[in-house]
């Protein structure tokens, strides 16, 4: 949440937490590998900024699925008990 | 946020009926879509329904049966992207079936969400985060239902 507002070092960000610096470094690395967070090099410090796109698209998909499937499984009820009355 | 989407249906007839309409391609398409799907592992198909841009989504989902029990569990692969087969969605479809007394209890489960660029979406999530997703598609939920048309 701390890159929510703004690009920070690893350095500040790791002041942030109980971790050690590699342990937030560590973090840091499998946020980016997956594509939440961009690394940029100034100077002698690596930048983080939060990439909102992945999460956006993602989460948009879950809700949408679920949605779709509760209201497609009510399609086959109604379909089912027409077709089929007890 | 649920990294598995769940469902679970009841419905008041015999697992052979419910099993007809989860696995035969015309009675696919009368409540979920146009489909060319048929029983048999590894069979490539698609389901077909309107493009939704906001998603990147072509209108078509790619599949492949995974998996099939007759009359216990159904699974197939569940893919989507923005056309010319690039594929940004990957997932999966499971659907199982249990029988009892009074009809079948229907367990469907939508898992396995990946997008291309960060497969490994699971592996940084946190509480923390999953707060604010919330929030996120709330939003994004709000803004969609204002001004869709797809």
């Amino acid at each position: 949440m701390l890159l929510s507002e703004d690009s920070l070092t690893i350095n500040n960000l790791a002041d942030n937490f109980q971790m050690s610096r590699p342990a937030v470094s560590k973090h840091i690395k499998i946020l980016h590998n997956a594509g939440f967070i961009s690394i940029e090099d100034i100077g002698r410090e690596r930048y983080c900024t939060l990439k909102k796109d992945g999460f956006q698209e993602l989460q948009a998909w879950l809700s949408y699925f679920d949605q779709f499937w509760a209201s497609k499984l009510k399609k086959l009820e109604t379909l089912l008990n027409k077709k089929l009355p007890n | 946020m649920a990294k598995v989407i769940k469902h679970q249906f009841f419905f008041p007839h015999p697992v052979e009926t419910v099993w007809q309409y989860l696995t035969e391609s015309e009675l696919m398409e009368q409540w979920l879509m146009k489909n060319n799907f048929q029983p048999i592992v590894g069979f490539d198909f698609q389901f077909r329904t309107g493009p939704i841009p906001s998603l990147d989504f072509d209108g078509i989902f790619y599949c492949k049966v995974l998996e099939i029990v007759p009359f216990k569990k159904l699974s197939y692969s569940w893919k989507s992207g923005p056309g010319e087969g690039e594929i940004t969605l990957d997932s999966v479809v499971v659907w199982q079936l249990q029988s009892t007394d009074k009809g079948t209890e229907v367990f469907l489960e939508h898992k396995g969400f990946a997008k291309k660029e960060n497969l490994n979406f699971y592996n940084g999530l946190t509480q923390g985060w999953i707060e604010k997703l919330n929030k996120i598609a709330d939003l994004l939920n709000a803004a969609e239902n204002g001004n869709t048309n797809a």
